[in-house]
């Protein structure tokens, strides 16, 4: 623990406040089940979903949860509101930060796909129009990925239920995450390509690790380990 | 709804606009710019004018650079990333030029320019708003404040930990009640990349990955490697390497290389200055300290304080800036990120407050006179005093005393007596020197 005073006449005085205390911002949604299982495996904090839905913040003697929508957990983790935080790699692409990306924790699996419908004659790149037309809810990753193909595209940002654009003629495909297809298949939409595999990661805060780096490495060792079991 | 900005397209039938006209002016400013209101401007000015006045007392002299230069000068000391965060934009003459965004280019500049028949080492300081179009930079704003000091012409550990005990000192000044410095080396990270037995490529990939803090994609290049080394190791426990002295001799123990090993012998010089600069439990060493690895070569620092989660100070040795300058000089210095500072103050457990106004002084009839003469007693005095612009009478005064929210108020409705009300107490009417005085005296 370094947050500490310098000597002199002009001295600087305080002990920090809940120095060992770590917080961790949790995601809402898929990946919360996964994360809770991680924390108790860690002996961190036995928590439900129930009671974690019920009160979204809930502090123990020792840590501090926070449960926020997933695409938020890194700007609570950037901004120092958490120390910690459990978020899909696929939020990652999409909202680049400060923070650290310390460790796979190998759950929430999935993959962010190119699909388009089934009658459609787009396959590889070699097949893709001069200006291809994509609808998605990551615009960021999706036109990055495109970009590096020399590929120019058409982004229309949707929030939700993506798989219907194509169908409707609005858009020539989707970029999209996915776990099982299922969905994919239910809309009669095919994968023709994949831009990235997801996990859950664990991400840090830059100040912390620096500022109250024993309490919350120790958190880290303990995550880290856990995830091997 | 109301309307809160300028509307693009049919916005007639939008509540307030029906039938109107004229166009809302953007009240709320340029997204990413920000206005300092009173209450933020004050301290803002107030840590600027601390921070400067302890870079004098180290004897840096105070330079102002524009708030515009050639992109060609930028261009010689920023890299790719960096140049493409720039207003740019092309002056009458066809010339392109750009807002700055850090001011060690400009003072490199004026060093082997204007400045070169000066003798170094060179000690200046400067400060000022710093532009990006990248929001991201600053996090969500685009323009910052800065105050940064930069000694030219000192090579060595002691001009590094003057930089950094500085550095300390000024955010001490700035009123930031705790705060700690991070002390890493540039060349640490050179000598471990230059030992560690990879190929090129993954050499590169590496660089990305810990450019990006991402230490998944670090673990699973060096996992696909059949060699393994101390320096595999040490890169992988990267974020993990900080400490007291005792990071030094475990870190020693590790690295097989020249590079790595000086670096690691200038640290412990510098921690021993920096004690005996009066330093001591607020310096820690970070040898996995990620920071612009082509820029700097040396001693870098980072300084952080409580609750907010980027660092207010960022500093280190950059031998390379002047050469391309044309007055090849090693160099170091830092910055001091004002807007963290006063998110730093605010959210301290004793916030500053507005700094209070002392006296609002009212008049009516030949009460004007009076009044002003009033005004300039109490400012000479070095309160702070508000004169009304129109007559009121008592009654109508004391509403207007509210708006000022002074601690006093003054009412002149005569050259020989006023009416003098103290926060908390009852009115009283005395002559004007007498109020001047006891207010002047501190008394009630």
């Amino acid at each position: 623990m370094t947050v500490g005073s310098a000597q002199g006449a002009n001295s600087v005085k305080g002990a920090p406040k809940s120095v060992a205390k770590v917080s961790i911002a949790l995601p809402t949604g898929a990946l919360m089940p996964g994360a809770l299982r991680l924390l108790a495996r860690a002996g961190l904090a036995r928590l439900s979903a129930q009671e974690l839905g019920r009160q979204l913040l809930v502090d123990r003697s020792n840590i501090r949860v926070i449960l926020v929508r997933p695409a938020d957990v890194p700007a609570y983790v950037d901004q120092g509101a958490a120390d910690l935080g459990i978020v899909g790699k696929d939020i990652l692409w999409e909202t680049p930060g400060a923070h650290y990306e310390l460790v796979d924790l190998r759950f929430g699996g999935c993959r962010l796909v190119l699909a388009v419908p089934l009658a459609s004659k787009l396959d590889g790149p070699e097949t893709w129009p001069p200006q291809l037309r994509v609808a998605t809810k990551y615009p960021r990753t999706a036109s990055a990925w495109f970009e590096a193909r020399g590929q120019a595209v058409e982004i229309v940002r949707l929030h939700g239920s993506v798989e219907l654009a194509p169908l409707v003629g609005l858009v020539d495909g989707i970029v999209d995450l996915t776990a099982t297809g299922r969905t994919l298949k239910e809309n009669r939409l095919r994968i023709t390509a994949t831009l990235g595999e997801s996990t859950a990661r664990l991400i840090a805060n830059q100040a912390s690790l620096k500022t109250r780096t024993d309490a919350v490495q120790a958190a880290v060792g303990r995550l880290r380990e856990a995830v091997g079991e | 709804m109301s309307s809160l900005g300028p509307l693009h397209g049919s916005d007639s039938e939008l509540v307030g606009l029906k039938g109107a006209r004229s166009v809302i002016p953007r009240l709320g400013g340029v997204p990413g710019f920000r206005d300092l209101l009173p209450a933020e401007a004050e301290v803002v000015r107030e840590a600027q004018e601390s921070v400067l006045a302890e870079m004098r007392r180290w004897g840096y002299r105070h330079v102002i650079t524009p708030m515009i230069e050639s992109t060609e000068v930028l261009e010689l000391g920023l890299g790719a990333e960096q140049r493409r965060r720039l207003f740019k934009f092309a002056d009458a003459r066809g010339e392109v030029v750009a807002l700055v965004g850090e001011r060690t280019v400009p003072v490199a500049r004026l060093v082997a320019g204007k400045l070169r028949g000066s003798p170094l080492p060179m000690r200046l300081c400067y400060a000022g708003p710093v532009l990006s179009t990248d929001d991201g930079r600053f996090h969500q704003r685009r323009e910052t404040y800065q105050v940064g000091a930069e000694l030219v012409g000192a090579s060595g550990t002691v001009a590094d930990a003057e930089v950094i005990a500085l550095a300390a000192r000024c955010l001490q000044a700035s009123g930031v009640q705790r705060y700690q410095i991070d002390v890493g080396h540039a060349e640490f990270f050179h000598g471990i990349m230059d030992a560690v037995k990879l190929p090129d490529e993954v050499k590169s990939a590496v660089r990305v990955a810990l450019a990006a803090r991402d230490f998944v994609a670090l673990e699973s290049l060096l996992e696909g490697t059949p060699l393994r080394s101390a320096e595999h190791e040490l890169l992988l426990r990267f974020p993990g390497l900080r400490g007291g002295a005792e990071i030094l001799q475990a870190a020693g123990g590790l690295v097989r290389n020249r590079r790595s090993e000086r670096a690691l012998a200038e640290l412990a010089e510098v921690q021993e200055l920096l004690v005996a600069h009066g330093l001591v439990d607020v310096v820690s060493l970070d040898l996995g300290a990620i920071r612009d690895f082509d820029y700097y070569t040396g001693i870098i620092f980072e300084g952080y304080g409580p609750e907010v989660g980027r660092p207010v100070a960022q500093g280190g040795r950059y031998d390379g800036l002047l050469a391309r300058f044309g007055r090849p000089a090693p160099a170091t210095g830092f910055v001091v990120q004002l807007d963290l500072v006063w998110e730093m103050l605010t959210r301290a457990s004793r916030p500053p407050a507005l700094p209070r106004i002392d006296a609002a002084v009212a008049w009516t009839g030949s009460g004007l006179k009076t009044a002003l003469r009033l005004g300039s007693t109490l400012r000479l005095f070095g309160m702070r005093a508000v004169v009304d612009t129109q007559a009121r009478d008592q009654a109508q005064s004391k509403a207007w005393w509210q708006t000022v929210g002074a601690v006093n108020l003054i009412h002149c409705r005569s050259e020989s007596t006023v009416s003098w009300t103290a926060r908390g107490h009852s009115t009283r009417r005395l002559p004007p020197e007498q109020v001047a005085g006891r207010l002047a005296g501190g008394l009630r």
